[in-house]
């Protein structure tokens, strides 16, 4: 090497070791802590830890991002600072299991509370509050009796809405149609269903919904919750109130139904102080929030959904194996691919 | 003969101000025009103006017999038949040689712009360099492919914006010499601007001195050397020195070199003590040994011609004062030695300042 | 550098299972969907900035004075924004349909046309008008460097001012309209938040299916390889050809022979600048703003300002990083001797190419043993673990943006330093000067106009980005940009309207001030 090569090579590394004590010196704490990894959107869960705070005095700290918190959480191994991880489907729990990213917790309250249909047989994840699959259909309509396999049925040619077959929601739901139906109908049933839709798959669940409201389709997939919060938006409103929220498959299996839940890192640093927040988000009052800021089912029994959501009716619930659906995970997405589903 | 170009009463003005005013020139078919003056004297600004890149305000501009230009009809540059050649050359960098030269006649038949091109080549030597770059060439030979290139259309007027000046000074004198052959040969109508007068007489078949926005003389060399009209005219071309002197009677002067006397009469309207300035040539100075000494010398240079010296005045701060004196012998005189000059009797040369 | 390494090595051990399923089913689509939507943008935004910035330097439209920077400011909007926007607006449900259905009676869909903007058309034009800007001021600038004298020579020759510009002006930009068109071919490829609002599913859509739904990094790192790849076989073949044209550089002249437009002229002339500037800034601006104005309250306003303030820290770390990057390659390629010496600016530049939440994930690679080492080397000495010291720190996200932003600052003072003379680089070593005295003295005050350029560039760029900080951030570490994000992906814009002001308006201040810097420099 030349002496100026020589010369900005040192100067490289000095840069580098300069900015790398500049910015390691600020991590410094050592107040009762726990930290929590989330898929869920942070002003959803905020109202809950802010609570667990005031009745504890320990304090939540969050990092949200919906890619890749596994491949972080992985990375990190041993010295992760992660004590909880909060997910929003039951896939990305699979995952994080299937990974030995968890460990067990045995806590009472826990398995007490959670009925076993929504914990991990190994009680390395819980599942804290239930969401249903629904179907939407216009007010036009008038009353549908709908199951999912319906969505395949030509009288609706071009008058279906979706967001796209890849996200999580649906793949979920297309796993528990390969679980019914077997592999080589739920591909059929997919392509039936992809030629049924009036537009390439877009958008989020709500925007089905205001598509119905314009007309431009009758009938959509989406998940309950996003009903009663469409209810509450002032701009919203108009459009969840040109639909009827329906069950699917109420006279044969059931509806679909997905969790949001939780698991106990592999590596807490902060482990009771994690088994205190996991506890108290199984608790009454957390569920209560649950039911009534999110409009999600509580996965307790023993807590009532809130009165806008328990309006919708009793219904019957799916009782597939939330562990077969994560399983059917990848063949879905397979299938979702070989249907070209969302081209 | 034909004019190929006219010039009259000629103003351009750019952002509210006036650079060339009151300008008048013509040229016939295969002069070479050499275009000097001091930087800032509008030399540019003309070319520009006859090029098509600014309008006029006021004056007509006739290019042969068929293009009129006036301040309302105006003609395109590219309408004026006129090549240039820039001081940088301004070669399309992202063509080669041949496509550079030919990009001015691509409209013309095939057959034709091969054989143009096979010409130019020729003539300016640039065989087997046809299919380069022109960062690939040497200055010189940039130079001869801009020169080729402006003469490909079969410009009726070429306009040369300081074209040797980017050229080493030994191969300038050569190179000015071929090129006017080779414009003399192809009997092209060209304007050369330049600062350096010695250009001009190499190059040139006439002068035109600018001051300030406007022609103050034109002529030939020779003409124009022997008599310039103004001071301006004689200090840019550095046709000698200056010495102040006052009137004393009608033939004769006060100077700081004593009195002299001229043969030509009445060689100004000036009244009597008015300090005006004689164009001094070197030949008409001599050393007077016998005399007292009124100079002294404050430079030497070693020419081919023999020893140059730059004398100043033994009085500096008197009105007849003068800064420098030029003179050329073979005698050899020290650095600060004091000698007596006086001035040979000769047809004065006075401008008033 | 390291992370594309990284990434790399891990793409190799992809499992060729499910690439030949995607293959079969999916692949070919996303990629011709790709190479369509990166042509497109590319074409777009060189129609939009090359036609823009020719009609500013060498026309007279009107109102050019302001038109002239006016056509920057849409950089300063993040592409998601404007997408979202615009989905909103020309949607089926969205106002513009609805009233025109109000208004002439249309029930449905059937009764008329209107142009469907989540399609990939719509995609190019609405990312080409956020991305255009890049392809403009390059262009600008090289238009108003060039030497006149070609064109003077060219008009000359016979050409109309107008031919000058295509024969002569035109084809001396293209290396610097070359250098923006992969700016932008790099970041739309890069792209995936835009592109997933119009439904578009590209290379990028591959990439996280397989790195999410189908839970295999290692493929999802082989096909980010490929899109680099792709992105170096372009910008190499431009390269070539062009290769032998070595532009000189020429000095500046000032006197511009303008095209004097007809009536008609003027009126399209004017009226597509005017168009650029209002869809690709001041039409989404006033958008936010009217959000802003029913949705933000004041408590809002001050909620923001520490999101705000670390958003302009970790932009401001990452712009200067990446400018001390980018002048230690530019330096060493320009002083070494080494027959590779260009090698590492170039393998740097790529960075930009990748999606921002792949680039996360090689970051972690990255950093991820090395927190591993320190700590072994920590336990060796018996001294406690002192855990993850780089991994999920502010540290990481400056470093990720440093890699991914590499190219602007690599590009920007890379043009700056051709611009000095090779002769300097001697002539101190002749003043008996050595290497670091020449270098503060002499190069660093030469490059002092590139290095604002390019540190403002990635300033603006940084407060931007998304995905990276996304995921590499601290605990409770929020930025402008993760805020939006969040309320954008519940369909909540409305509430976000005011952090996204803030972004575009400090994204606006450097533009701006750059656009005066760069007046007056040039006088």
């Amino acid at each position: 090497m030349s002496p100026s090569t020589n010369k900005i090579v040192t100067l490289l590394f000095t840069t580098i070791a300069l900015f790398i004590t500049a910015f390691t010196s600020l991590l410094a704490n050592a107040t009762e802590e726990v930290n929590v990894y989330s898929y869920r959107q942070p002003f959803l869960v905020k109202p809950l830890f802010d609570k667990f705070t005031e009745s504890t005095g320990i304090k939540v700290n969050v990092v949200f991002a919906k890619k890749g918190m596994s491949e972080r959480l992985a990375r990190e191994g041993e010295y992760s600072p992660a004590d909880i991880l909060l997910t929003t489907d039951i896939s990305r729990l699979i995952e994080l299991q299937e990974r030995n990213l968890l460990q067990v917790n045995n806590s009472a309250i826990l398995t007490s509370v959670i009925p076993s249909q929504y914990r991990s047989t190994d009680n390395t994840w819980f599942a804290l509050t239930t969401r249903v699959r629904n179907i939407y259909s216009a007010k036009r309509l008038g009353a549908v009796n709908i199951n999912y396999e319906d969505l395949a049925d030509e009288k609706y040619k071009g008058r279906i809405c979706t967001r796209s077959g890849k996200h999580a929601y649906n793949v979920a739901l297309v796993s528990s149609m390969i679980a019914e139906h077997g592999e080589a109908e739920t591909l059929v049933w997919l392509e039936k269903f992809k030629a049924n839709l009036a537009r390439k798959p877009q958008g989020n669940d709500r925007g089905q919904v205001q598509a119905i409201h314009q007309n431009l389709c009758d009938i959509s997939l989406g998940n309950s919750y996003y009903f009663g919060k469409m209810l509450v938006d002032k701009k919203q409103k108009v459009w969840a109130d040109a639909v009827n929220i329906n069950f699917p498959n109420q006279s044969n299996r059931g509806a679909h139904v997905n969790i949001s839940g939780m698991g106990l890192a592999k590596y807490s640093p902060n482990i009771k102080n994690a088994k205190m927040l996991m506890d108290f988000l199984a608790s009454k009052p957390a569920q209560q929030l649950y039911a009534h800021t999110n409009m999600e089912y509580p996965v307790r029994t023993d807590v009532a959904p809130s009165a806008l959501v328990a309006s919708w009716g009793k219904f019957k619930a799916d009782k597939l194996s939330l562990e077969i659906i994560a399983k059917n995970r990848q063949l879905a997405l397979k299938l979702i691919d070989r249907a070209r589903f969302d081209l | 003969m034909t004019d190929i170009l006219n010039i009259k009463d000629l103003r351009v003005s750019l952002q509210g101000k006036t650079i060339l005013s009151d300008v008048q020139l013509t040229l016939s078919k295969g002069d070479i025009l050499g275009l000097v003056g001091p930087s800032g004297c509008g030399k540019t600004t003309l070319l520009n103006t006859i090029a098509g890149f600014i309008e006029q305000e006021q004056g007509q501009i006739l290019i042969g017999n068929s293009i009129a230009i006036t301040p309302g009809n105006n003609v395109a540059p590219q309408h004026r038949n006129i090549g240039m050649i820039f001081q940088d050359y301004a070669l399309f960098p992202h063509l080669t040689v041949e496509q550079n030269i030919c990009f001015g006649i691509d409209k013309l038949a095939k057959k034709e712009q091969q054989s143009r091109l096979n010409n130019l080549v020729k003539l300016l030597e640039l065989t087997n360099l046809e299919k380069r770059f022109p960062h690939q060439l040497s200055g010189g030979q940039q130079q001869r492919v801009a020169i080729a290139r402006a003469l490909a259309p079969q410009p009726k007027l070429l306009l040369l914006d300081e074209p040797f000046s980017n050229i080493d000074a030994r191969l300038r004198n050569e190179l000015m010499l071929s090129m006017r052959h080779l414009l003399k040969s192809l009997n092209i109508t060209a304007i050369f601007v330049t600062h350096n007068k010695n250009e001009v007489f190499t190059f040139a078949d006439r002068i035109s001195v600018m001051h300030q926005g406007s022609i103050l003389q034109t002529g030939s060399p020779a003409s124009v050397c022997q008599q310039p009209i103004n001071w301006q005219v004689a200090d840019f071309l550095q046709l000698g020195s200056w010495i102040p002197l006052k009137v004393q009677s009608s033939i004769t002067y006060q100077t700081a070199l004593g009195e002299v006397s001229c043969l030509n009469k009445k060689v100004s309207s000036a009244k009597e003590d008015k300090i005006q300035q004689l164009l001094l040539k070197p030949h008409y100075i001599e050393i007077c040994p016998t005399s007292t000494a009124n100079v002294q010398v404050d430079h030497i240079t070693i020419t081919e011609q023999g020893f140059h010296y730059l004398f100043s005045s033994l009085t500096p701060n008197t009105e007849l004062a003068f800064k420098q004196l030029s003179y050329y012998s073979n005698e050899l005189y020290s650095l600060g030695q004091q000698v007596a000059l006086t001035i040979k009797t000769h047809n004065f040369i006075v401008f008033n300042k | 550098m390291l992370p594309l390494l990284v990434l790399i090595s891990e793409g190799i051990s992809a499992s060729t299972d499910l690439f030949s399923h995607l293959w079969q089913t999916v692949l070919p689509d996303y990629i011709s969907n790709t190479l369509l939507l990166g042509t497109f943008v590319v074409l777009l935004s060189v129609c939009f900035g090359v036609i823009s910035a020719a009609l500013i330097v060498h026309s007279n439209v009107a109102g050019k004075a302001i038109l002239r920077w006016l056509l920057m400011l849409p950089l300063a909007m993040p592409a998601y924004l404007v997408a979202y926007l615009y989905t909103d607006l020309f949607d089926y449900a969205g106002p513009v349909q609805r009233t025109l259905r109000l208004w002439f009676n249309w029930q449905n869909f059937n009764d008329y046309w209107f142009f469907d903007i989540r399609t990939l058309g719509g995609a190019s034009i609405i990312i080409a008008l956020v991305l255009f800007p890049y392809v403009y001021m390059l262009a600008r600038t090289a238009f108003e460097l060039q030497d006149q004298n070609l064109l003077k020579a060219s008009r000359l020759l016979g050409l109309s001012a107008k031919q000058s510009f295509f024969k002569v002006a035109l084809p001396l930009a293209r290396p610097a309209i070359a250098v923006a068109a992969s700016l932008v071919l790099m970041e739309t490829l890069a792209d995936f938040a835009t592109v997933q609002y119009f439904a578009v599913n590209t290379l990028t859509t591959a990439i996280y299916d397989t790195w999410l739904g189908y839970s295999d990094l290692a493929t999802a790192n082989a096909l980010a390889s490929i899109l680099m790849l792709f992105i170096l076989f372009t910008i190499v073949a431009e390269q070539r050809a062009r290769a032998g044209q070595a532009h000189q550089s020429n000095r500046i002249n000032k006197i511009h022979q303008i095209i004097i437009l007809s009536n008609t002229a003027q009126i399209f002339a004017s009226g597509f600048c005017w168009l650029l500037a209002i869809t690709g800034f001041i039409l989404p601006f006033i958008l936010l703003l009217l959000m802003a104005w029913e949705y933000s309250t004041i408590e809002q306003f001050f909620a923001l300002i520490p999101s705000a303030t670390n958003s302009i820290n970790v932009a401001f770390w990452a712009a200067s990083l990446s400018v001390v990057f980018a002048l230690l390659f530019t330096l060493f390629k320009r002083l070494s001797t080494d027959k590779w010496r260009y090698l590492p600016m170039q393998i740097s530049g790529f960075g930009y190419a990748i999606p921002g939440t792949v680039l996360a994930m090689a970051m972690m690679s990255t950093f991820a043993p090395i927190d591993y080492m320190i700590n072994d080397i920590a336990k060796f000495f018996n001294y406690s673990p002192p855990g993850l010291i780089l991994s999920g720190s502010i540290f990481a996200i400056i470093f990720a943006y440093t890699v991914r932003f590499a190219a602007i600052a690599n590009g920007t003072i890379d043009s700056g330093i051709k611009q000095i003379p090779r002769s300097i680089d001697f002539a101190p070593a002749s003043l008996g000067v050595n290497l670091s005295t020449m270098l503060t003295k002499v190069h660093l005050p030469l490059l002092k106009p590139s290095i604002w350029v390019a540190w403002l560039l990635v300033f603006v760029e940084a407060m931007k980005e998304l995905p990276a900080v996304l995921l590499l951030r601290p605990f409770n570490f929020e930025t402008l940009s993760t805020k939006i994000y969040q309320l954008i992906s519940d369909e909540m814009l409305e509430q976000g309207a005011l952090g996204a002001i803030f972004i575009v308006l400090l994204g606006l201040l450097p533009i701006i001030w750059l656009n005066r810097n760069k007046d007056n420099t040039s006088q």
